[in-house]
């Protein structure tokens, strides 16, 4: 049985929207007495992700909707996004590198420091794409990694 | 807080004070701003400390003018980022990259 939502939340796929989104998934995990600066880094990394499907899944076709679903299991958060755009190539996916200095292409790396592990994967049979982030609440290791 | 962008001038300094929360929905604005200021000064700051949060595309908007800036051989300067700005600077290790001050003077 999978543990009970945090939070669920479904909002337009439009930058519009994030603010709304940050705050609410904000108040969500203050509930839950996180730690503010852990809060803080959170929303950020749920906005990147949030922003890049906006940007890049949705780049090509009528901005849909987004789902964020947030768990609590096993002294993890977990934070699922799922979108309805057509599939991303996650091969495409990947931090750049932080040494050159270029505008643009860090949300990936904000994502992959803040989290524990992220995958992302394209439905087959549905319209969409799902992006799952855990975050250890307790006994943190030191760099986000991504599930290979 | 609002969001906005108010102008100043310190000696030399053309100074944006940038304020409210700059995400994917704003970012554009600071960056047209900031793009924009650059011509019409020797030299530009960017006042952070009323801006309660920042993402990665408003950090882009700032890269873009430092860019534009160096490329002028032009002083530009983040002044007092609030905690929240330093921390997304930090964990994209562009607190070594920009001038960070708490004051012009």
């Amino acid at each position: 049985m999978s543990a009970p939502a945090l939070l669920r939340y479904r909002f337009a796929a439009r930058a519009e929207a994030l603010a709304t989104m940050r705050h609410t998934l904000q108040d969500a995990l203050r509930a839950r007495a996180i730690h503010e600066t852990e809060i803080a880094r959170l929303v950020l990394a749920v906005d990147e992700a949030s922003s890049n499907i906006i940007r890049h899944a949705y780049r090509d076709c009528t901005p849909g909707e987004i789902e964020l679903t947030v768990t609590r299991a096993r002294g993890s958060l977990r934070f699922r996004l799922r979108d309805f755009a057509p599939p991303v190539d996650s091969r495409c996916v990947r931090p750049r590198n932080l040494d050159e200095c270029r505008p643009g292409g860090l949300g990936i790396n904000l994502i992959d420091d803040i989290m524990d592990l992220w995958r992302l994967r394209a439905l087959r049979r549905r319209c969409g794409n799902v992006l799952v982030m855990f975050k250890r609440l307790k006994a943190r290791s030191g760099r986000g990694k991504r599930d290979r | 807080m609002e969001r906005g962008i108010a102008e100043s001038r310190q000696g030399d300094w053309l100074v944006l004070s940038v304020s409210g929360e700059v995400d994917l929905s704003w970012s554009q604005t600071l960056r047209t701003a900031v793009l924009k200021a650059l011509p019409g000064t020797p030299a530009l700051a960017v006042r952070l400390d009323q801006v309660a949060y920042i993402d990665s595309s408003g950090i882009a908007a700032l890269v873009e003018g430092f860019q534009q800036a160096r490329s002028r051989n032009q002083p530009f300067v983040l002044l007092a980022p609030s905690p929240s700005v330093r921390a997304v600077l930090e964990l994209a290790r562009l607190d070594r990259v920009f001038q960070i001050r708490e004051q012009l003077d």
